[in-house]
């Protein structure tokens, strides 16, 4: 793993704030609006804010991770990867570099969505809940960083952010993230179980029912995340084929 | 283009070997730098490189000299791995070019590699070597590692010590050409690979940047830059590879190169000249007729003129040397058909 090559990337994503700020705004503002219109309700057991809050917080990590793997079709663009080439750089590094880059982009959307809730919703859990959500919601963005790659090598330059921001949004609103699966009608619950999103929250909310750990949505998960992850390859190897 | 393609690269090995004679037995033993064997690229209908051959010995410096279309940049990137040949192969330093990129024997400045635009100067060269470090670990171990230079000694060497602190974004294009020079140094490479690495500088960037080659080259690094100036190809190359229509039309030293249209046109009046008698006088190669003009091609103008004023009618008489533009002309205009 090349430190310096990771440094230098956190650096860019500090400067180029565009990517980082809407993966924590959106959620924040969501969070707040429509969290604050179920404040006391409550659901099986669990605060229906709390329910929101890890919801919405899944919203900001999986767009934070693809929209950062997303940056990859603008470094082609540019001819970065061209410039890569020409080094003694190894192609599964840099891969590695961008995937952990995504997680880290995953990060503070949760942290500042968790913030809210305690905050401005109440949201008062057990340290040991908060800390089954929030890292089940952190390693759940696995999958998305996946995606994000091979958004990464599919989109062009020009369009990849709208590419990104539909594919999240469409994956939050068909996944039960925007909306609880539970309260959809029965062929929508069929399609979210296609999506990755529906599985991630099924284990990120999972803790707030006390309930144990969702092996099969797990495996579907780990699934999900290898499918991503070699065709992220694939189309590595055929860009650099034709470059 | 027959004629011209079946005598130029006799030519060519003539200098090879005659460049290998002149070096050290163990630079002799010591395996090309480059080696590139039947290489050929098509891109749908047109061929962009059709079975090129040339070997370049470490040490030696090299322009690849041609018009654009000529198949340099398409060559330069089979050389690096960047492209796939369609057939033929490359061995750079014995291996597979991607190998020898990751062994941190090779340094590159192509115009396509592109630069991080919200990094700093510093940055993207600290970052460079970084990546030329983990070269070391490389198997099979290079002898010739000496692993990455200090990032500070080559912004120096690149010219862009004073632009440290500045982000990409806010650089010329040319001294963003320089700050890829300074990335393709930094691997301390055996050889340098360069693209048309002074397009976009001014003159005085331009001479800064030869003179900074030159430094490079002492050190006996192996060069081979593309180029469409004739200028910096006769001043900075041992040896011009002319390219034309993805193959090579000349090789050999520029004085070589000048010499294949060598010599100069003597171009006289002279009514009813009669061509034989004129083929006949000392030096001359060959002779043409255009109505009243004669225009005489000689190795040897002095001797020639010398006959031709005292001998003939001979009058208006013009001499024109040829230089490396008329070289370059002849070979790589040729039949246009």
């Amino acid at each position: 793993m090349n430190v310096t090559y990771l440094r230098m990337e956190i650096i860019r994503l500090l400067r180029n704030r565009r990517v980082l700020i809407f993966s924590i705004l959106m959620p924040a503002i969501l969070l707040g609006v429509i969290g604050g219109l179920y404040k006391q309700d409550s659901l099986n057991g669990a605060n229906v804010a709390a329910y929101i809050m890890v919801s919405m917080g899944l919203f900001g990590s999986m767009s934070g991770a693809i929209g950062s793997g997303g940056t990859i079709a603008l470094e082609r663009g540019i001819g970065w990867n061209r410039q890569l080439r020409l080094t003694p750089l190894v192609p599964g590094q840099y891969l590695l570099t961008k995937v952990i880059l995504s997680m880290i982009m995953a990060l503070p959307p949760l942290l500042v969505t968790y913030a809210v809730g305690a905050i401005s919703l109440g949201v008062r859990l057990p340290a040991q809940t908060w800390i089954s959500i929030g890292v089940a919601s952190w390693l759940g963005a696995l999958p998305f960083a996946a995606l994000g790659l091979v958004i990464g090598y599919v989109a062009k330059p020009d369009s990849v952010q709208q590419v990104s921001a539909l594919l999240y949004m469409l994956l939050a609103l068909f996944g039960g993230i925007w909306v609880p699966a539970e309260q959809m009608p029965n062929l929508m619950r069929h399609i979210a179980e296609w999506t990755p999103a529906y599985w991630v929250g099924q284990v990120a909310r999972s803790p707030l029912f006390h309930q144990s750990m969702n092996m099969h949505a797990i495996a579907i998960l780990a699934a999900w995340t290898a499918g991503f992850g070699l065709l992220a390859m694939r189309r590595f190897r055929a860009d650099t084929a034709r470059a | 283009m027959s004629g011209m393609t079946n005598t130029l690269p006799t030519q060519g090995r003539g200098h090879s070997g005659a460049g290998a004679d002149g070096r050290s037995a163990s630079s002799r033993a010591a395996e090309a730098a480059v080696r590139l064997t039947g290489l050929t690229k098509r891109y749908d209908q047109v061929v962009a490189v059709a079975g090129l051959d040339l070997t370049i010995a470490p040490g030696e410096v090299v322009a690849l000299l041609g018009p654009n279309g000529a198949g340099k940049s398409t060559t330069i990137d089979m050389l690096l791995g960047l492209t796939r040949p369609d057939s033929g192969s490359v061995a750079v330093y014995g291996m597979d070019p991607v190998a020898a990129i990751r062994s941190g024997r090779v340094g590159a400045l192509l115009q396509s590699g592109g630069l991080l635009p919200d990094l700093t100067v510093g940055e993207i060269v600290t970052l460079s070597a970084s990546l030329a470090a983990r070269a070391g670990h490389s198997s099979p171990p290079s002898p010739h590692r000496r692993g990455p230079r200090p990032v500070s000694q080559v912004l120096e060497l690149a010219g862009v010590s004073d632009l440290t602190k500045r982000r990409i974004a806010q650089l010329s294009g040319g001294q963003q050409q320089r700050v890829r020079f300074a990335m393709a140094l930094i691997v301390d490479p055996d050889l340098i690979v360069l693209d048309e690495p002074t397009t976009g500088l001014d003159v005085e960037a331009r001479r800064a940047f030869w003179a900074s080659m030159r430094t490079e080259t002492e050190q006996g690094r192996t060069v081979l830059f593309a180029t469409h100036y004739l200028d910096e190809a006769d001043a900075y190359a041992d040896r011009i590879v002319l390219m034309r229509a993805g193959s090579v039309v000349a090789d050999g030293t520029a004085a070589q190169i000048k010499s294949v249209v060598s010599g100069r046109t003597i171009r006289a009046t002279l009514p009813g000249a009669d061509p034989v008698a004129l083929s006949a006088l000392p030096g001359v190669d060959s002779v043409e007729l255009r109505g009243d003009t004669a225009l005489i091609t000689s190795r040897d103008s002095d001797a020639t003129l010398r006959v031709l004023l005292t001998t003939t009618a001979a009058r208006d008489i013009e001499v024109t040397a040829h230089n490396l533009e008329d070289a370059f002309l002849a070979l790589t205009v040729g039949d246009q058909s």
